[in-house]
């Protein structure tokens, strides 16, 4: 048992060494298969991010009237903060405000002019409202429209940007199908690839397939070393591919970091999941490629 | 030895490979089968290998009822009969030694008996100086010698040489000759199929000539006659 084993590895390194063109080839298109399987990974975390950022850009401001009491803001304030819906509150003096608007505007002489001519403060207290979807705001709103809030609050900028936030959910929505749908595209390409190089490899071996059966070997000597040949490669090509993943991903990162102010996302992704991502695509090209050895020796066997 | 009861092999319905054949050799006998192409001879060797199973009729091998054979025990059969094949079947990526020894490897036979047996069928065929070459650094004649070596390695009783000259020019097919009469004076039955008139004639030994997929003639010390 040992001994078939021992000889079976041989043969399989052997044949990976003599037939070292059809070997690499092999490898070369498992790597490619991987390469793109990990390209659609990184747009992946890359959709993710672009529309977590999106989302994290939307708000809600809901400004108070000029004599609205500190008792009346902290209500409302209480009242919004119960909704579990909404994660974060931020709340602005109207000293904060006024503060605010002129550093928005300070390019703008007309309007910094204009509110020198005033006496006083014309901004009111505000409340930044941020909610798990952009779809909660709505509920949120639709809870303010009271009428012993009527004279609290001045004014709300969510009917100003429904619109684009409802645009926003649609597009982020769709983003998230198409990347699915890519994904499961792309499993078929790789599955149909694969499946065929494993079954051109073998056929070129097929004439010694039936010469191994007809000086007596069993089907399991004949099979054994076409098996271990899909480990070495399903290995190796796993491992290069990463290799090539880690740089490609160091190179990336300074530029998405500019993009999304964070840096090294796509790293520390990878660094986090290395060994479900590497685990997983090990043992899909070994299943993949163990299982269309089986299935293209089958004909062959039959000697 | 060898026993065929009423055996016929069909292919399809209008595709006969042989046809109710009843043969009966002797161990130590050297017998050719003869006939014109697609009359039956490789059908023979097929079925004696297990390669093809008949429709019809028993074959024993040594007493071994082979008709139904399992494919479990078919590596075992292959490993007692001898085959040589006109188109050689070498392991094109093995060296001689590698291929000779493969036969071997196959029957789980330890490293120390293999070091000892490969040298001793590659001097019975003469290419002791050749066993680290591969099958296409060597000649249509060598290469048939490597195919005989590798047929004898098993010490089989029976050894089966389907048209082994038929690739090879006069010089080495006497060579080839020589070499499958050394192994019959040894003991081991020879079947020898093939449709070379002249090896035939100067054999004198058992000729069985097919026709269309039956024996048409047996004769002890036979010619090619058709």
């Amino acid at each position: 048992m040992l001994l078939g084993f021992f000889r079976v590895t041989k043969f399989a390194l052997q044949s990976i060494s003599r037939n070292i063109s059809l070997s690499l080839m092999t490898i070369l298109i498992l790597i490619l298969m991987l390469l793109s399987i990990n390209t659609l990974i990184i747009i992946n975390i890359l959709t993710d991010e672009a529309v977590k950022s999106v989302k994290d850009q939307i708000d809600v401001s809901i400004y108070f009237a000029h004599d609205a009491s500190q008792i009346q803001i902290d209500e409302v304030k209480s009242y919004v903060d119960s909704f579990p819906e909404v994660v974060e509150i931020e709340y602005l003096t109207e000293d904060e405000v006024l503060a605010q608007f002129r550093e928005q505007y300070k390019d703008n002489t007309e309007i910094i002019a204009s509110l020198e001519e005033l006496d006083e403060n014309p901004l009111g207290p505000t409340m930044i409202v941020t909610t798990r979807e952009p779809k909660d705001y709505e509920k949120v709103i639709a809870a303010l429209v009271v009428p012993e809030y009527e004279n609290i609050i001045e004014a709300k900028t969510f009917g100003d940007t429904e619109k684009a936030i409802e645009r926003i959910h649609i597009i982020t929505t769709q983003v998230e199908r198409f990347t699915i749908a890519i994904s499961i595209l792309f499993a078929i390409i790789a599955f149909l690839i694969i499946f065929n190089t494993i079954r051109i490899a073998i056929y070129t071996h097929r004439m010694e397939i039936s010469i191994k059966k007809l000086v007596g070997a069993n089907n399991w000597f004949v099979r054994g070393p076409y098996l271990i040949e899909a480990l070495v490669f399903s290995f190796l090509s796993v491992l290069i591919t990463y290799g090539l993943v880690i740089l490609a991903l160091h190179l990336l990162d300074p530029y998405i970091t500019i993009v999304f102010g964070e840096a090294n996302i796509l790293t520390n992704y990878y660094n986090s999941s290395i060994l479900s991502l590497l685990g997983i695509q090990f043992l899909a090209v070994l299943f993949l490629t163990v299982f269309s050895s089986l299935l293209a020796m089958r004909k062959h066997l039959r000697v | 030895m060898i026993k065929f009861k009423g055996v016929s092999k069909q292919y399809t319905k209008d595709s006969i490979g042989l046809a109710d054949v009843n043969l009966h050799i002797e161990p130590g006998e050297f017998v050719s089968v003869v006939g014109q192409s697609g009359t039956g001879k490789t059908t023979l060797v097929k079925l004696l290998i297990a390669e093809e199973r008949p429709t019809d009729g028993v074959i024993e091998i040594g007493g071994w009822d082979i008709t139904n054979i399992s494919y479990n025990d078919i590596p075992f059969l292959r490993r007692q009969i001898g085959v040589v094949f006109q188109d050689f079947k070498l392991l094109p990526k093995k060296t001689v030694y590698e291929n000779i020894a493969f036969a071997l490897q196959v029957a789980d036979m330890p490293r120390h008996r293999i070091h000892e047996i490969v040298p001793k069928v590659l001097d019975i065929v003469g290419l002791t100086h050749k066993d680290e070459r591969y099958p296409h650094q060597l000649s249509g004649g060598e290469q048939q010698r490597v195919v005989i070596a590798r047929a004898l390695v098993h010490r089989p009783k029976i050894l089966v040489a389907d048209e082994p000259t038929g690739n090879l020019d006069a010089i080495n097919t006497q060579e080839i000759m020589e070499i499958l009469k050394k192994i019959n004076e040894f003991g081991t039955t020879i079947l020898l199929v093939t449709h070379n008139k002249d090896i035939v004639n100067q054999l004198l030994k058992r000729v069985v000539t097919l026709h269309n997929g039956k024996i048409i003639a047996d004769k002890k010390e036979g010619k090619y006659r058709l």
